[in-house]
């Protein structure tokens, strides 16, 4: 039998030398390249080794991979790295696991001058580990992992496979005379990390991996280690499982090879002896006698010395073996003073308990309590900047069709909006759903009458923009397009900017200056800060909402940095007598601040949106005041958009009612109303009207424009069906008969205009079909695609808001009628099962229903009706949108919703 | 993934038309044990265990019965047996009735398959002393000879170790005949270790045919192809608890998703990062540490949030600290995973509400200071108390400052907390 075998090895091994493993000569090919990891890590690699990186593969395609010293080249095959000419000596693999044995034969395949190849995939079947091992031993190519972090030679600063030193090798890794080989690759790091505060570096590390197969395992690197001149000592780190320590010792001791350089060796993992799957690394399972009691005998034999104890240090010119890995320094110094070597430079610093980061608050005894010490460098100056970050902060991405605020339930059609289904949302007021969509969280119940005295005092809405509004109805506009004109008009006005200032500045205050609950005191800067951005020297004309809203912020019982800064001002203000200089704005900004402090402390929001969140209530509150249908007409709306106090913490959904249907509503209606908007909310990212907005903020627009590009993007195919219900209504039911839709006792014979429905359809329904229309008017609002299909089928929406309404008692005569009519047209055979109430209908006859009674005594027209029924549906879903304009400002990236030029095509 | 005896081994054994003994399941018929126990008047009952079990000889619960009434009596002492296996004791599930296979000698055979750390290939080991454990039996006893991997097992290595091993002249033939198929086995349908013992060898007709009366086979769970073998995923449940198999169910091959569930009465979530941090960390913490994990591997956002909304559902309840801990991280971007775990906590006790649990942070790597943060931003407001150590905090000393407020909180830490800040 023929085998291939060099050295003392009875197998191939092609490194004599650890400086031959990787060097200044060594050059690369990375496959999979631009893959998520190797994106990150082959950049870093590239530039520390001075640009050793000659090619990369991605399969099928071609391009460069960007790195500060130069793009390296992507090419769609090894075999068209071959062919440009491109000369290589080592593979890195980057691949999934089950690709990874493909990778090595294409490697090995075409480069006949491959030496090594370094696989950083974890996970590899033990079986396409043995072919490996196999095609590699036959092709005499030495192969670094799997499951490892690949190597590193400081000497050279050349770092090749993983991301050993993590993003900034040359801070862990400097130059010295330790080989380093570790089963762990982050301990590769973390080893060279901790021999370095006592003053040893490194000359060369090997992450090995820790799978069954360990294809550069310890007799090889010892080999090798014995042979490179840079190095005098080795320091190991073992796990349990594989025999590849007892072959190395036994080798040493049979004198395969000469090896006389110590060894610090730290064995881990004696409770993994009873499992039976392993955690971690595949490897580190043990059999039958490769546990790590074991290894740690082999380990004992071969030093001829006891465990390292760092308060007794004994030690052997062989080495010895320490219990944890914090004993390296301590072992390795005790073992060069053996073999009189000095460390290879100062020693700076131990690996005491160095406290960065704690809590301010919780006294812990004595012997627990640590001082804060100064993070090293430069995590200090770093600590001192990011103090200076809040809010929660997200990976920019590119966000076309993506959302983090939405999504719908396929089964059951359901939108979830921050984890909250629209159904849910619908039993909130609408003053909550605008917190929520903003703040991801409800909010307090001390912080509705906040809530509310915004929204109402920015109901206010200025002569020009109703004019707008106006001039586009007259010349026809649909409501969405009418409703965009005002809003187009906000741009970035002066309130929005102004408020947006001062909650930065409040925000940089607190901030910088660490102020919280416990601040008794203000740094003179801040005070000198506050008299020259928040005072003003000359008279400011008296703004009678700026003072009550003063008083308001005085009096709030939200206690929070935010407020106590804001009451702090004003308390200085009266002190000092200095006049506040925007005193309306600055008001709505700590109050807007006070309702979003905590969801930005939780990150749960980010720190610019609470400081737009006025931004929003003020869209919303204006996109209201525009909705009414005769500004004229409506005593309500005159009187809720002159920003007048005095009923300026009434509910935002009372006031809302009041201006679309002209009058106080009851109990039962409000409840209606809430279902109307909360329905309409949402239905996930993919709706045109989400996508408007999401376009217009990946196009960097203000927020008032990113809520008329939503505008924009509905029409008159918006509501599904729900318009063309209404028409379908208002034909089944005669205005003079019935007077009150929400009575049960109405005496209209339900059943017997369903049965007469049900038989006009099929006739019109044989008839079209004869005529050859397949395409025929269907009766709006039943059945829904995703329901059909059973006997008896159901919108779980509709469900749930019918369900609600019967619990409440509320009775709806349309929606009555519309159960009883998908039952008639089964029993009448117009079709072959019960078909479904879609939640569609439960809008429309809601909407029906409340305006039933103007529609009956002629106050409103068939074509306000309409409008009305839109308009309902544009403030629910612009409430709904907020959530995806602020999670695209957050997340997105600039003109992220651009269509490739791949995914177009040109129609003739 | 482990499986052993003939219940589910038979299914295998089907694949390669390798013989086996005929088996009943616990539920069989008077009818059925006595038509097995027809050609020898004996039966064999062992009980069933979910996973790879061994041993059970030793352990005495393999009996062989003479009569149907004593087979029957086995049973019900066999049916709920337990079995101390590695640290674990295991219920029985039932038991396996078992085809009594006689051999007109007291040799038996023991085969494995395995890959072997020691010469790095596969390997097959072979010995004429059956029903022994393997390790026990000196070198010349058995036959260790590599596989090679393009040709699976060589019928003349057969030959040969069985030779040399001094096997039976008339049972070698039989034995060279079958043995190679089990390479099949091994090679295509993701097994890790595949072991028969004992084989007996039956008389048939003439010849002898090789009768598996045993099996143990692991499976490598990174290797899909075990599953066209069709073995019912439920009887590897037993393997894992819930919490593992709840994790478990994140797996993909970029990891995270290795957890062992230690000691669910612990008082220490450590979340691990790195497959040494685990090793150093589970071996430093003892009985404090719930479970062993490995979360290293630069974990997406989403990932490592599921993850520890697990872990919370599971333990926030009565753990006294929450642990995490690795060395310097090379690419495990720290912000995203802390990102996870504390956008998790904060949502648990949203939801839950608020335990006093104490925080402590040995960690380095890429975005180190954004991380800590995050995570002090987030324990701020919950207003939980932590302390967060650097990377030139030996990680040591850091698992030993956690034992240490871990015991201070079981003290009087907690009560001192609920009485003053819940």
């Amino acid at each position: 039998m023929k085998h291939i075998s060099s050295k003392p090895f009875p197998y191939y091994v092609g490194i004599y030398s650890l400086e031959e493993l990787i060097n200044k000569d060594t050059r690369v090919c990375v496959i999979n390249i631009l893959g998520s990891e190797s994106k990150k890590v082959t950049p870093v690699s590239h530039e520390y080794s001075g640009g050793n990186i000659v090619a990369g593969v991605q399969y099928g395609r071609t391009g460069v991979l960007e790195t500060k010293i130069g793009d390296i080249p992507v090419f769609k095959s090894i075999r068209e790295v071959m062919r440009a000419g491109i000369n290589f000596d080592t593979g890195v693999v980057y691949l999934p696991p089950t690709a990874v044995c493909q990778a090595v034969s294409e490697l090995i395949q075409y480069n006949n001058n491959l030496k090594t190849i370094i696989l950083v995939t974890e996970k590899i079947s033990t079986k396409d580990s043995m072919m490996i091992r196999y095609m590699a031993q036959e092709a005499s190519v030495d192969v670094i992992g799997a499951n490892c972090l690949g190597v590193a030679n400081v000497w050279d600063t050349i770092r090749v496979g993983g991301a050993l030193g993590g993003d900034k090798p040359g801070e862990t890794l400097k130059k010295g005379s330790i080989a380093v080989h570790s089963n762990s690759g982050n301990f590769t790091t973390t080893i060279s990390e901790y021999l370095r505060t006592s003053g040893f570096g490194v000359s060369s590390a090997v992450s090995s991996g820790k799978d069954i197969y360990i294809h550069f395992a310890l007799p090889e690197f010892l080999f090798a280690a014995q042979n490179d001149p840079r190095t005098k000592a080795i320091a190991l780190y073992v796990e349990p499982g594989g025999y590849y320590e007892k072959i190395a010792l036994d080798m040493i001791r049979d004198r395969k090879f000469s090896f006389t350089k110590p060894i610090v060796v730290c064995v881990t993992g004696r409770w993994k002896k009873d499992l039976t799957r392993s955690v971690g690394h595949a490897g580190a399972l043990a059999g039958g006698g490769d546990d790590a009691l074991s290894k740690e005998k082999w380990f004992d034999e071969y030093f001829g010395v006891p465990v390292f104890n760092p308060d007794k240090p004994e030690v052997s010119k062989l080495g010895v073996r320490i219990s944890s890995i914090q004993d390296f320094p301590k072992a390795m110094k005790a073992v060069y003073d053996k073999i009189d070597e000095k460390p290879d430079f100062e020693s700076s610093g131990d690996l005491s308990l160095k406290l960065w980061l704690s809590d301010g608050f919780f006294k812990l005894p004595k012997d627990l309590d640590l001082p804060v010490v100064k993070a090293l460098s430069p995590y200090d100056e770093q600590i001192k900047e990011i103090n200076k970050h809040i809010g929660a902060t997200y990976l920019r991405q590119n966000m076309r069709n993506k959302s983090g605020a939405s999504r719908m339930d396929a089964k059951t059609q359901v939108t979830e909006i921050h984890g909250k289904t629209v159904l849910e949302l619908s039993k909130l007021t609408i003053e909550e759903m605008v917190y929520f969509n903003i703040a991801k969280i409800l909010p307090e119940k001390s912080q509705i009458d906040t809530i509310n005295l915004l929204l109402n005092l920015l109901l206010k809405v200025d002569k020009e923009k109703m004019q707008a509004k106006e001039y586009a109805k007259q010349h026809g506009a649909s409501p969405n397009a009418y409703l965009a004109a005002p809003l187009l008009t906000i741009g970035n006005n002066e309130y929005i900017k102004k408020t947006k200032r001062y909650s930065t500045m409040i925000i940089n205050l607190i901030r910088e200056h660490g102020i919280d609950e416990k601040t008794k005191e203000y740094p003179a800067e801040v005070i000198k800060f506050i008299e020259k951005e928040f005072f003003s020297k000359q008279a400011v004309e008296e703004n009678p909402l700026g003072t009550y809203l003063l008083d308001h912020v005085k009096g709030t019982k939200t206690k929070n940095e935010a407020v106590l800064l804001a009451q702090f001002i004003i308390k200085l203000s009266e002190d000092k007598k200095s006049q506040i200089k925007d005193k309306f704005e600055f008001m709505l900004a700590a109050l807007s601040l006070s309702l979003f402090w905590k969801p930005m402390l939780e990150k749960r929001i980010s720190r610019e949106t609470c400081e737009d969140a006025l931004a929003y209530f003020y869209v919303i509150a204006n996109l209201v005041a525009f909705s009414v249908i005769d500004k004229n007409k409506n005593k309500y709306w005159q009187e809720l958009t002159q920003m007048k106090p005095s009923k300026s913490t009434e509910s935002f959904t009372n006031n809302i009612f009041k201006i679309l249907f002209n009058r106080e509503p009851s109990d039962i209606e409000l409840t209606e109303l809430k279902y109307l908007i909360g329905l309409t909310l949402s239905n996930g990212p993919g709706t045109i009207s989400a996508k408007g907005a999401k376009e217009s903020v990946s196009a960097k627009n203000y927020i008032p424009t990113a809520f008329a590009g939503f505008m924009l993007n509905t029409g008159f195919a918006h509501g599904g069906n729900g318009f063309e219900a209404v028409d379908f209504l208002l034909q089944k039911f005669d205005k003079k008969t019935l007077k009150n839709p929400g009575d049960k006792n109405h005496s209209i014979d339900l059943e017997n205009i369903a049965t007469d429905t049900s038989k006009k359809y099929i006739e019109f329904k044989k008839n079209s079909k004869e005529s050859g229309n397949l395409s025929y008017a269907k009766i709006p609002c039943i059945n829904h695609p995703v329901f059909k299909g059973k006997d008896v089928n159901y919108d779980p929406r509709e469900q749930f808001v019918s369900k609600e309404l019967t619990d409440k008692g509320i009775y709806n005569v349309f929606l009555d009628f519309y159960h009883k009519l998908v039952i008639s047209l089964f029993h009448e055979g117009a079709t072959k099962n019960i078909f479904c109430v879609n939640v569609d209908a439960v809008i429309s006859v809601i909407a029906l229903k409340l305006l039933w009674n103007d529609y009956v005594n002629n106050k409103i027209s068939d074509l306000d009706m309409q409008e009305i029924v839109f308009i309902l549906f544009l403030l629910g879903r612009a409430v709904g949108v907020t959530s995806e304009i602020i999670d695209h400002r957050s997340r997105g990236t600039d003109m992220d919703c651009r269509t490739p030029q791949s995914e177009l095509s040109f129609v003739l | 993934m482990q499986i052993s005896g003939l219940r589910y081994g038979s299914k295998l054994f089907d694949l390669v038309e390798f013989p086996y003994a005929k088996n009943l399941s616990g539920g069989a018929t008077k009818e059925d044990i006595e038509e097995l126990m027809k050609p020898t008047g004996k039966i064999v009952v062992k009980p069933y265990f979910a996973g790879g079990v061994g041993k059970k000889g030793k352990a005495g619960l393999v009996r062989i019965a003479k009569s149907v009434d004593e087979a029957l009596k086995a049973k019900e002492d066999l049916y709920f047996a337990t079995h101390k296996h590695g640290n674990k004791s295991i219920k029985a599930n039932g038991v396996v009735f078992e085809e009594f296979v006689p051999t007109d000698s007291d040799m038996e055979i023991y085969f494995s398959i395995t890959d072997s750390t020691s010469i790095r290939k596969a390997i097959f080991t072979l010995a004429i002393e059956g029903g022994v454990d393997i390790e026990d039996l000196p070198a010349e006893k058995k036959a260790i000879i590599p596989i090679d991997p393009l040709i699976g097992i060589k019928s003349f290595d057969i030959t040969n170790a069985l030779n040399d091993l001094g096997c039976p002249e008339q049972y070698v033939s039989p034995l060279v005949q079958h043995l190679p198929k089990l390479w099949d086995l091994y090679d295509n349908y993701g097994v890790s270790t595949l072991e028969l013992n004992p084989i007996r060898m039956k008389q048939n007709g003439k010849s002898y045919l090789p009768v598996a009366c045993d099996l143990k086979a692991a499976f490598d769970q990174d290797n899909p192809d075990y599953k066209r073998i069709g073995l019912p995923q439920s009887i590897f449940i037993g393997e894992t608890t819930k919490f593992e198999s709840e994790i478990n169910k994140l797996r993909t091959y970029q990891g995270q998703s290795d957890v062992v569930e230690m000691n669910p009465k612990g008082s220490i979530i450590p979340f691990m990062f790195g497959g040494g941090a685990n090793s150093a960390a589970t071996e430093t913490l003892g009985t404090k540490a719930i479970f062993a994990s490995d979360f290293g591997g630069n974990p997406p956002y989403e990932k490592m949030y599921e993850i520890s909304k697990i872990v919370f559902n599971h333990f926030y309840d009565h753990a006294s600290v929450i642990l995490i801990i690795g060395g310097k991280a090379n690419n495990t971007d720290i912000y995203v995973t802390f990102k996870g775990v504390f956008d998790a906590l904060r949502d648990h006790i949203a939801v839950n509400g608020k335990k006093p649990i104490y925080t402590v942070i040995g960690r380095g790597g890429p975005n180190l200071i954004q991380g800590m943060f995050y995570a002090k931003d987030i324990l701020d407001t919950l207003k939980l108390p932590y302390k967060m150590f650097g990377y030139d905090t030996s990680m040591i000393q850091t698992l030993e400052y956690a034992k240490r407020i871990d015991d201070y909180w079981l003290k009087e830490g907690r009560e001192i907390y609920t009485k003053n800040y819940m």
